[in-house]
C-alpha cells in the first residue's frame, strides 16, 4: 500500500487509531534489553498462555504490547496498563493471571506490584507521578516504550511522518534548513555542533551526490540511549534522516550499527522495509519527486568507529582509521563526497521540531543548548534506567530527584559524563547546569548521554586507568601520540595501582596528557587524557594516598588492599570456602576460616556470600 | 598562487599545495617520519605539526600537520615554537620507547635534546616505527602485498596470515624506502628472499649478474609495452647499449668525428 | 577441525561483490564459522577484488572477527563502565582462573571461550555476563562461576 497523499496519511493515521481504541485497555510489557535479560519474553509469553485458556471481554493478545525500553530500568520487569498509566513493577509471570483478573477485567490495582516511594513509603498507582518519570521531559524518546517498534501502523498512529509530509509538500530544503538552525538543535552524539549549519554546509558543496548517514555506534560504555531509541522506535530515525536528505539533497543514506546491538539491526531493517512498501521511503516518496533510500551497515566492534571519518571508512568497508579533518566530511566525506552525519538522538528530534516549530523547541533547555537530552543513569545510583531531562537540569536533580541518591545508603562521589573522552565531576559540582557548554567548562563533556554515578567505594585511579586501558586497546594505532602516549599513560597509572607511583608521575602524566591532546589527529586520542585530568584536578588526594601512603582508600586496588576472616564473628560455615574461585580460604567447620594472603585475589566473592558480615577489608 | 608567511617571511605557493612541500622549499627543517612524495601524505608522526593562523581569527591558533594542510591565502605558520619544540621532544621520546635501539631515531631525537626515552620502553624492541610508508608505498606499486596488522599498540606491519605474502614481487620498494631500515632482505647469488618469501633474480644475458625478480619483470612487461626481454639486462648494459647507439647515430650524422 | 566452506558462495550472493561489501561478508562469514577459516578470506579476496593483505587488516583491526575456532560455549564479559565499577573485572577473573584460559583464548577441550565486550547496552543490569546469546544480568562475584555450567 503506496502512500502518494498526504491526506492518505492523515486518514491512514485516523483509521490506525480507532482499530486501536477498540481494545479499551492495553498491557504494554517493556522489552528493552534490560527487562529482556530479566526475563520480560517470559511475561509475554504467560500473557498469550494465559489469554489462550481464558477470554476477556474487549481483550484479546494484540492488546498486550511489546516495547521498547520504558526507561526505569532498575524495576523491571515493567508491565503498564494503558490508558490509565497503572505501573506494575518487578513482574513475574506468575503475577500474570491476577493481573488479567484484577486489572483488565476489573478495575482493581494489584498493591504489591506498585512502585514504593522510599522518601515516604506510600505506593503510587501511576508511572506519571513517581519522582523518576515526573521529573523527566521526553521528546526524543517520546515513542520508546509505548509503541510496538516493529508495527507501523503504531507509527504512524502517532502522527508518525507527519512532519515528513509537511516537509515535502508546503517546504523548500532551505525554509527546512532555516528551521533545523533556528531550533538550535545541536548534534546530540557528543560534539555539540549545530546541526543546521552543518546541512547548510553540505547543502553548498556543489555536488552531484551526497551522503546522509545515521551515527548509530554509541560506543561509550555505559550509554544505552541510541540503542533503545533504535530498537524502541525506529522509524523516527528514518523519519528524520528523509527530512534531512531532503534539505540537502541527497539520494542514498546509511545507518551505521554497531555490531554489539543486533537487535537495533533487525529492528531498523523491519522499519525500512516497512517504510518502503508504505511509499514512506526509497523511490518517489509520499508521490513527490524525492527518492532517497537508506542501506544498514554494520559496525565490527571498535570505538574508534564512532568517529565520523574512521565511521565513513568503516561504511566503504576499510579499516576505520579516522583522517585529518583540514578538510571536513560535509565537504569531502563518505568515497571523498558531501556527507551529512548526525547522531541518532539528533535525527529523532527533527520531526518533533518540523511539527511543532523551532520557536517551541528553543522555550525547552537553555540559552544557546535548546531541548532536552537522553541519559542512561547507571552505576551506584538507586534508580538506574533511561531518563531525558530539559537541557540546564542540575546533575543534583538528576542523580537524587530522578536517581534516587546513591544505593546502599553510600555516599556520592562522583559522576562520569562523557565515556572515554569525558571526565568525573565531585560533589563540589553537584549544582551545574547539565548543558554542552557547562560539562565543557568544568572539565567533562557531554557525550552521548552515558552518566555513571560513582560511591566512596569507587576507586578513582583505578577509573583512570579503566578508561585508559580501554583507550589503548580501542586507538586505531595510526598516530603517535595517542598509540603509544595513551599506553604510557596507562602504564604509569598502573603503577600508582599497584602501590609503586611517586609525585613525579603525576607531573609527568599531567604534562605529557597536554601534549597528546594538542599532538593527537583525532577525537579519541585528543579527549583520551580527560578521565585523568579530571580525576588528577578533582581527586588528587587520593592519588596522593596511592602514592604517599600506598593506600586504597575505596578499597579496590588490589596490592593495596587485604581481605581478613574476623575470627571471632565467623560461624564456620564454610560458604567462603565455596565461593572461592581461587582456593584460598582454609579451615574446619564449625571453625573460624583463614584467608591465605598470597593467593587471595581480592574479588570479594567470600565477602558477598558471607552472611555474618565476618569478613573485613583493609 | 597564494601568499603566506612563514616565520615572518613572505612565501609563495601553488593553490592546492600541502604547506609541507613549500616548507621544504623553502629549507625549513622540519622532520617528516611518514612522509614520501611519492604516496599520499599519511599524518601519522605529527612531527611536522606546525602554528597557524590567520590576521581574521584575531590570535585563535591552529596545529596542524603540514604534509596534509593545504596552503590559504593569508596564512601566518610558525614552525619552531617552544610549544611545537616540546611537541616534538615528546614525539621522540615516545618513539624511542618503542624503538630504543635504532639509530635513525636515536639520531632524530638527539637532534631535539632526547637521548634516552624518559617512559618504559617496550620489551623485545624492533626497528619499526608504524609509519606505514612501506604498506603504501607497495600499495601505489600496485602490489598491496602487506598491510598493518591488528591495531592500537598492538599494531604491526605484516604480510596476510604471517605467513610469505602471495601478492609480493621482491621489488624491494619497502625494504630501501623504510627509514629505520628495519626491512630485511637478502640477495644471494640469484636468490632474494624477503617476507618470507624466495624469488629468482633474472640474469644479465650480457654481465651474467642478477637484475629484478622474475615476478617483477613479469608484472613490468604485463602492464606496460616493455617488452619482457628487455630485464634480461640490468640497467648498467641498457644504459651501456643506449650510449653505443647514440654514438652510432652522432657518427653517422657527422656531428662527432670518427 | 576443518570446514567445508560449502555455504560461502551464498554469504558472497547476499552482497554486492565490491570492496565495501567486505565487512557485511567478513560478519556472515564469522557468523556462520563462529570465526574466519583462511581459506575464506582467500575467496573473499578474490570474491570482492580487494587484496589479500587488505582483508587480513580488516580481519585484525575489528573485535567481532576472530581467527581461531571457538568453544561451544562463548563466554562474554562485559566490561563496560557501569560493569566494571559494580564488579566486572573481578568477575573476569574468576572466569579466567576457573577455566585455565585468558580473555580471547579457547580451552583445549574446546569446550568454552572467553571474550571480553565493552557494553552490550544492559547497563542497568550491570555486570552482565552473555553465555551463547543468553543475558545474564546482575551477577555477583560470588556465583560467576556457576554461569559456565547448564
Amino acid at each position: 500500500m503506496r502512500i502518494v497523499k498526504p491526506k492518505q496519511l492523515e486518514q491512514l493515521a485516523a483509521g490506525y487509531r480507532k482499530t486501536a481504541g477498540k481494545h479499551k485497555k492495553t498491557v504494554t510489557v517493556c522489552c528493552g534489553t534490560g527487562c529482556l535479560a530479566k526475563g520480560a519474553q517470559k511475561i509475554v509469553d504467560a500473557f498469550e498462555e494465559c489469554l489462550n485458556r481464558r477470554k476477556v471481554k474487549d481483550f484479546d493478545v494484540e492488546a498486550v504490547k511489546k516495547t521498547g525500553c520504558h526507561g526505569f530500568c532498575e524495576q523491571g520487569p515493567l508491565v503498564v496498563i494503558e490508558p490509565q498509566g497503572i505501573f506494575y513493577t518487578k513482574v513475574k509471570p506468575k503475577d500474570i493471571e491476577s493481573i488479567i483478573e484484577k486489572s483488565i477485567e476489573n478495575d482493581e490495582v494489584i498493591e504489591k506490584l506498585l512502585y514504593t516511594n522510599p522518601q515516604d513509603g506510600r505506593k503510587i498507582e501511576k508511572y506519571s507521578d513517581i519522582p523518576f518519570y515526573s521529573h523527566q521531559r521526553r521528546i526524543a524518546l517520546r515513542n520508546v516504550g509505548k509503541i510496538v517498534p516493529s508495527d507501523i501502523r503504531e507509527y504512524i498512529a502517532v502522527d508518525g511522518y507527519k512532519a515528513l509530509a509537511k516537509v515535502l509538500t508546503t517546504m523548500t530544503p532551505d525554509q527546512v534548513i532555516d528551521e533545523i538552525t533556528k531550533s538550535e538543535l545541536r548534534g546530540r552524539g557528543g560534539g555539540g555542533f549545530s546541526a543546521g549549519k552543518k546541512w547548510r554546509t553540505c547543502r553548498n558543496v556543489a555536488a552531484d551526490v551526497r551522503y546522509v548517514i545515521c551515527n548509530g555506534d554509541e560506543g561509550d560504555p555505559g550509554a544505552f540511549m541510541d540503542c533503545s531509541i533504535m530498537e524502541g522506535d525506529p522509524h523516527s530515525v528514518l523519519e528524520g534522516m528523509i527530512i534531512c536528505a531532503f534539505a540537502v539533497g541527497a539520494k542514498q543514506g546509511y545507518i551505521y550499527v554497531r555490531d554489539e546491538y543486533p537487535l537495533a539491526g533487525i529492528r531498523l531493517q523491519k522499519a525500512i522495509a516497512a517504510s518502503e512498501e508504505y511509499g514512506l521511503l526509497g523511490d518517489k516518496i509520499l508521490g513527490t519527486d524525492f527518492s532517497f533510500s537508506i542501506r544498514l551497515s554494520r559496525g565490527a566492534g571498535a570505538f574508534v568507529c564512532g568517529e565520523s571519518s574512521a565511521l565513513m571508512r568503516s561504511v566503504a568497508g576499510e579499516v576505520g582509521e579516522p583522517r585529518a579533518k583540514y578538510i571536513h566530511s560535509v565537504v569531502k566525506g563518505l568515497y571523498d563526497l558531501p556527507t551529512v552525519l548526525n547522531n541518532v538522538e539528533t535525527f529523532v528530534n527533527v520531526p518533533v521540531i518540523i511539527n511543532s516549530g523551532a520557536d517551541w523547541f528553543k522555550k525547552i533547555g537553555v540559552a544557546k543548548n535548546s531541548g532536552t537530552k537522553a541519559f542512561s543513569l547507571v552505576g551506584k545510583v538507586r534508580n538506574t534506567g533511561l531518563i531525558e531531562v530539559a537541557m540546564g537540569t542540575t546533575m543534583r536533580e538528576i542523580i537524587y530527584d530522578i536517581g534516587g541518591g546513591i544505593i546502599d545508603g553510600r555516599t556520592f562521589k562522583g559522576v562520569q559524563t562523557g565515556g572515554p573522552s569525558g571526565g568525573c565531576l565531585p560533589e563540589t559540582q553537584l549544582d551545574l547546569p547539565v548543558d554542552f557548554d557547562s560539562l565543557t567548562k568544568a572539565g567533562s563533556m557531554m557525550g552521548s548521554g552515558g552518566m555513571i554515578i560513582m560511591d566512596d567505594k569507587t576507586c578513582m585511579v583505578d577509573v583512570a586507568r579503566y578508561f585508559l586501558n580501554f583507550l589503548v586497546s580501542e586507538s586505531c594505532g595510526k598516530c603517535v601520540p595517542c598509540r603509544e602516549g595513551l599506553y604510557q599513560l596507562h602504564k604509569l597509572t598502573e603503577k600508582i595501582c599497584e602501590g609503586n607511583g611517586t609525585e613525579e608521575d603525576i607531573e609527568k602524566m599531567e604534562k605529557l596528557s597536554q601534549q597528546i591532546v594538542v599532538g593527537s589527529l583525532c577525537g579519541l586520542g585528543k579527549s583520551g587524557p580527560k578521565p585523568l585530568l579530571s580525576t588528577i584536578k578533582y581527586y588528587r588526594d587520593e592519588y596522593l594516598a596511592h602514592i604517599r601512603d600506598k593506600k586504597c582508600p575505596a578499597g579496590v586496588c588490589k596490592n593495596l588492599i587485604a581481605y581478613r576472616v574476623i575470627p571471632e564473628t565467623c560461624t564456620g560455615c564454610m560458604a567462603c570456602v565455596n565461593a572461592c574461585v581461587y582456593q584460598a580460604i582454609t579451615g574446619r567447620k564449625k571453625e573460624p576460616q583463614v584467608i591465605n594472603p598470597d593467593i587471595c585475589q581480592k574479588c570479594g566473592a567470600c565477602a558477598a556470600v558471607c552472611k555474618y558480615n565476618a569478613i573485613e577489608v583493609s | 598562487m597564494v601568499t603566506m608567511t612563514i616565520n615572518g617571511k613572505l612565501a609563495r605557493a601553488k593553490e592546492g599545495e600541502m604547506l609541507l612541500a613549500v616548507l621544504r622549499r623553502e629549507k625549513i627543517d622540519i622532520p617528516a617520519l611518514c612522509h614520501h612524495e611519492a604516496v599520499e601524505p599519511y599524518g601519522g608522526c605529527r612531527l611536522c605539526m606546525v602554528e597557524i593562523t590567520k590576521k581574521e581569527w584575531a590570535g585563535g591558533k591552529n596545529m596542524v600537520t603540514s604534509c596534509l594542510y593545504p596552503v590559504e591565502d593569508g596564512l601566518i605558520i610558525q614552525t619552531h615554537t617552544t610549544d611545537l619544540i616540546e611537541l616534538r621532544k615528546t614525539i621522540l621520546d615516545l618513539y624511542l620507547a618503542r624503538c630504543p635501539n635504532t639509530p635513525a631515531i636515536q639520531d632524530l631525537a638527539a637532534q631535539y635534546g632526547v637521548t634516552q626515552t624518559s617512559y618504559e620502553p617496550v620489551t623485545d624492541p624492533d626497528d619499526c616505527i608504524l609509519c606505514g610508508l612501506c604498506t603504501r608505498i607497495c600499495d601505489r606499486m600496485g602490489f598491496g602485498a602487506i598491510s598493518a596488522v591488528n591495531r592500537g599498540h598492538s599494531r604491526e606491519i605484516a604480510p596476510p596470515m604471517k605467513n610469505a605474502p602471495p601478492d609480493c614481487v621482491g621489488c624491494l620498494a619497502c625494504a630501501l624506502n623504510c627509514p629505520t631500515n628495519h626491512i630485511k632482505y637478502s640477495d644471494r647469488g640469484f636468490t632474494r628472499e624477503i617476507w618470507g618469501r624466495k624469488f629468482d633474480l633474472v640474469r644479465d644475458a650480457k654481465t651474467g649478474q642478477p637484475t629484478i625478480t622474475k615476478e617483477f619483470a613479469d608484472y613490468l612487461s604485463k602492464h606496460s609495452d616493455i617488452p619482457r626481454d628487455y630485464f634480461e639486462l640490468k640497467d648498467e648494459s641498457h644504459r651501456r647499449e643506449t650510449a653505443l647507439s647514440l654514438g652510432k647515430i652522432a657518427i653517422w650524422n657527422r656531428e662527432v668525428p670518427q | 577441525m576443518t570446514h567445508k566452506l560449502d555455504k560461502l558462495p551464498e554469504i558472497f550472493a547476499r552482497h554486492p561483490q565490491d570492496p565495501s561489501s567486505l565487512i557485511m561478508v567478513l560478519q556472515d562469514i564469522q557468523q556462520e564459522y563462529r570465526y574466519l577459516p583462511c581459506e575464506a578470506l582467500l575467496q573473499t579476496a578474490s570474491v570482492l577484488g580487494v587484496k589479500l593483505s587488505k582483508v587480513f587488516s580488516v580481519a585484525t583491526f575489528y573485535n567481532a572477527f576472530g581467527l581461531a575456532p571457538k568453544g561451544e560455549k562463548v563466554v562474554r564479559i562485559c566490561v563496560g563502565t557501569a560493569c566494571h565499577i559494580r564488579g566486572g573485572a573481578l568477575i573476569k577473573d574468576q572466569i579466567e582462573h576457573h577455566l585455565g584460559i585468558k580473555a580471547g583464548q579457547t580451552t583445549g577441550d574446546m569446550k568454552f571461550s572467553i571474550e571480553v565486550v565493552a557494553c552490550v547496552g544492559a547497563c542497568a543490569m550491570a555486570p552482565v555476563v552473555i553465555v551463547n546469546d543468553k543475558y545474564h544480568g546482575e551477577v555477583s562475584v560470588g556465583n560467576a562461576t556457576r554461569l559456565l555450567k547448564g
